[in-house]
């Protein structure tokens, strides 16, 4: 708390010494951009992806002179606050950075909860702000005009491309793992129906609780159950166990799913790279040389932090950054202005094109990469594909 | 019938005695500490945290095997343990508080330093996951598969709870440590020096939580907030053993992995939660002094 009261004082003293020069000196002044993010508590664990890429973004912005605010250089400052896990705690911090730190720019916080959560505030205060690390079919129920979500990994549209590829590597059975948290749960209600549709026979689905220290009894049954496919709806923390357990009970689908985990550069750790080999997972973004920046932005991410960027929730983030860099470039800091932009112009990002249609992102089609030696290769849908996907060969 | 196939494949045993085994070795030392100072630990787990880190950075930091660094670890968690005790604790027994004063306070001493440690934590080396491959051939007997990880925590964890047992039994520290638990006052008349055997509760209690916490990170991978979950189930094992008793302690430990992983197996892993609670309210309505009351040397 201290260090923020110095920030703020900080801050004021930066303010008053502004006012008083004189008014040509605004381009002296940084563009004070503000967010908050859970650096304690329970989701303290999944942000640092998304922090980082923030913190690249603005040393890059500086370094390259500053960023472009309709036509005029500016050095670019964080007002960061933590939520401490808690969306009701992010709702009072972006009010307060609207009402009283008075911030130029507001950035998105981390997950669904916290998007949907201050859509209100930003609704009530005309407060743009393009999200990132948010994923749900309950994100089309938010107000269109203030937050606009460009990931394409929508539960009901994960469940429809993940049976069509499914379909296509032959799979004819298969076991569904689930953590019941709302992402995964949300997932399986649109897969099961999606599976049975398409005539792929569900041998095995159970779930467990996010506390989950032992899978062997659960394995086991999947074990039993002999599939094709083993889909594990699991977060991070139970990806790598799932991983881990089945490879000691020699689990030997050939399609190997894990919802979320695999995209962040922990897990090939984690598990060992021979595991983690062959595994196919959620992400809509890989570089490839057509989007432009992608190349670039990762090995940047990897020069600074010794390691890949994750493939989910370091590349949203950085989607959201160059389309609130670009538009900010055109409109300066009207609000109005990049509202107008973001929700009718159509933006170049490290993913491809991005356009809005109301809330969500038309274009970025939904996709899955896997695990193809040591690399995330984009192997669904094949009009993005960086690899062709590839049955597992063991752990 | 699979669920049955399932039961007696040795599987379940194996994943029962693996889990039952590190919360063995993580509730002794809690319950060390509880039974000669009456002090609930609530940031035992956060101990067991910081050995996982140690392990972690030895192993991947230094390229020392977590094996090679367990012993080190863990008598740094020791000396950790005692200098809490020379440090903090004993200023506060010296205050003269009364002994059920005590027991709250310590609650909330230790419940806001785990707060501490957890988030300096994580501030200090990101809250990232952790987690390093070491040991990861499986290995089958049997029908049973085991990766060798999950076998060698195994063996370090029982042989080190079996070791604690034999010295609680044998030793003549360890008799005066059990004297202290069950018998403070009368200890304390006939000459057993108190403040020593506590200080020494303290050293073991930290160092077993850490030396499980560098086993832990062989298996699973670990952030700064992963020890809380610990330090309930070593909780959970204590109530169901009785508090202050180690040896049955160990036993309710196993039986807690069995009811995990057996537990799910006949019902649903959604259920885990409700099992072990359910189990834990039980025993403290049913069996207040612990599952193993009558049997145990405590009168």
């Amino acid at each position: 708390m201290t260090r923020f009261a110095i920030r703020r004082a900080l801050v004021l003293g930066s303010l008053a010494a502004a006012a008083a020069a004189p008014a040509w000196s605004q381009a002296d002044k940084p563009v004070r951009i503000g967010f908050s993010m859970a650096r304690t508590g329970i989701l303290a664990v999944a942000t640092p992806p998304q922090l980082n890429t923030y913190e690249l973004w603005r040393d890059q912005v500086n370094a390259s002179g500053g960023l472009n605010v309709g036509g005029t250089k500016r050095k670019v400052e964080f007002v960061m606050y933590d939520d401490q896990s808690k969306p009701e705690q992010a709702v009072r911090i972006y009010e307060k950075l609207i009402t009283d730190d008075k911030v130029d720019l507001l950035l998105a916080p981390w997950g669904t909860p916290f998007h949907i959560a201050i859509a209100p505030v930003l609704e009530k205060y005309k407060f743009p702000v393009v999200g990132n690390t948010a994923a749900s079919v309950a994100l089309r129920q938010v107000k269109p005009g203030y937050i606009w979500f460009p990931t394409s990994a929508i539960p009901d549209r994960l469940a429809t491309e993940l049976t069509a590829m499914m379909k296509s590597a032959n799979v004819k059975s298969a076991a569904i793992v689930s953590n019941v948290l709302p992402f995964s749960k949300e997932i399986k209600n649109f897969l099961e129906p999606e599976l049975k549709k398409a005539g792929i026979d569900v041998k095995h689905s159970s779930e467990y609780p996010p506390d989950v220290k032992d899978m062997t009894a659960t394995l086991t049954q999947v074990k039993q159950a002999n599939v094709d496919a083993v889909l594990a709806l699991a977060y991070p923390g139970d990806a790598v166990l799932y991983a881990k357990q089945a490879k000691e009970l020699g689990i030997a689908a050939p399609f190997q799913f894990i919802a979320i985990g695999p995209t962040n550069a922990f897990f090939p750790k984690a598990v060992g790279a021979p595991s983690a080999e062959g595994i196919v997972t959620i992400a809509h973004w890989s570089p490839r040389p057509d989007w432009k920046g992608s190349q670039a932005f990762a090995d940047a991410y990897q020069a600074k932090y010794g390691e890949a960027p994750d493939y989910l929730d370091s590349s949203l983030p950085w989607m959201s950054l160059e389309i609130l860099q670009t538009a900010v470039a055109k409109a300066g800091l009207d609000k109005e202005k990049i509202r107008q932009i973001v929700s009718t112009e159509t933006f170049d990002t490290i993913n491809g094109k991005v356009k809005f249609d109301g809330v969500q992102n038309a274009i970025t089609p939904t996709a899955f990469v896997q695990m193809q030696k040591g690399k995330l290769q984009i192997v669904w849908p094949k009009s993005i594909a960086t690899a062709t996907y590839e049955p597992k060969k063991g752990w | 019938m699979a669920v049955v196939d399932t039961m007696l494949s040795g599987q379940l045993l194996f994943a029962a005695l693996v889990t039952g085994s590190i919360y063995a070795l993580v509730a002794l030392g809690l319950n060390l500490v509880y039974g000669t100072l009456r002090m609930l630990n609530v940031a035992h787990g956060d101990v067991v945290m910081l050995g996982a880190y140690a392990g972690y950075w030895a192993f991947s930091a230094l390229g020392i095997s977590p094996l090679v660094a367990a012993p080190v670890i863990a008598l740094a968690g020791a000396l950790a343990g005692w200098l809490v005790y020379r440090i903090a604790v004993r200023r506060m027994l010296a205050q003269g508080t009364a002994a059920h004063r005590l027991e709250g306070n310590s609650l909330l001493l230790f419940f806001g330093l785990s707060i501490i440690v957890q988030n300096a934590t994580a501030l200090a080396f990101t809250p990232n996951n952790r987690g390093y491959t070491y040991l990861e051939h499986v290995l089958h007997l049997g029908n049973v598969s085991m990766t060798t990880n999950r076998l060698v925590a195994l063996a370090i964890a029982g042989g080190a709870c079996v070791v604690m047992a034999v010295f609680l039994g044998r030793s003549l520290a360890g008799l005066t440590m059990r004297a202290v638990i069950e018998r403070r006052e009368a200890a304390f008349i006939v000459g057993v020096d108190v403040e020593r055997v506590q200080a020494l509760a303290f050293a073991v209690g930290f160092g077993s939580a850490a030396l499980a916490g560098v086993l832990l990170s062989m298996l699973e991978q670990f952030s700064p907030f992963s020890g809380f979950p610990y330090t309930i189930a070593a909780f959970i094992v204590i109530i169901l053993g009785g508090l202050g008793n180690v040896a049955a302690g160990l036993g309710a430990a196993l039986l807690l992995g069995v009811l995990e992983t057996y537990g799910v197996a006949l019902t649903s892993a959604n259920v885990r939660s409700v099992l072990l609670y359910g189990v834990f309210v039980a025993a403290l309505l049913l069996f207040p002094r612990g599952l193993f009351a009558g049997r145990a040397a405590r009168a």
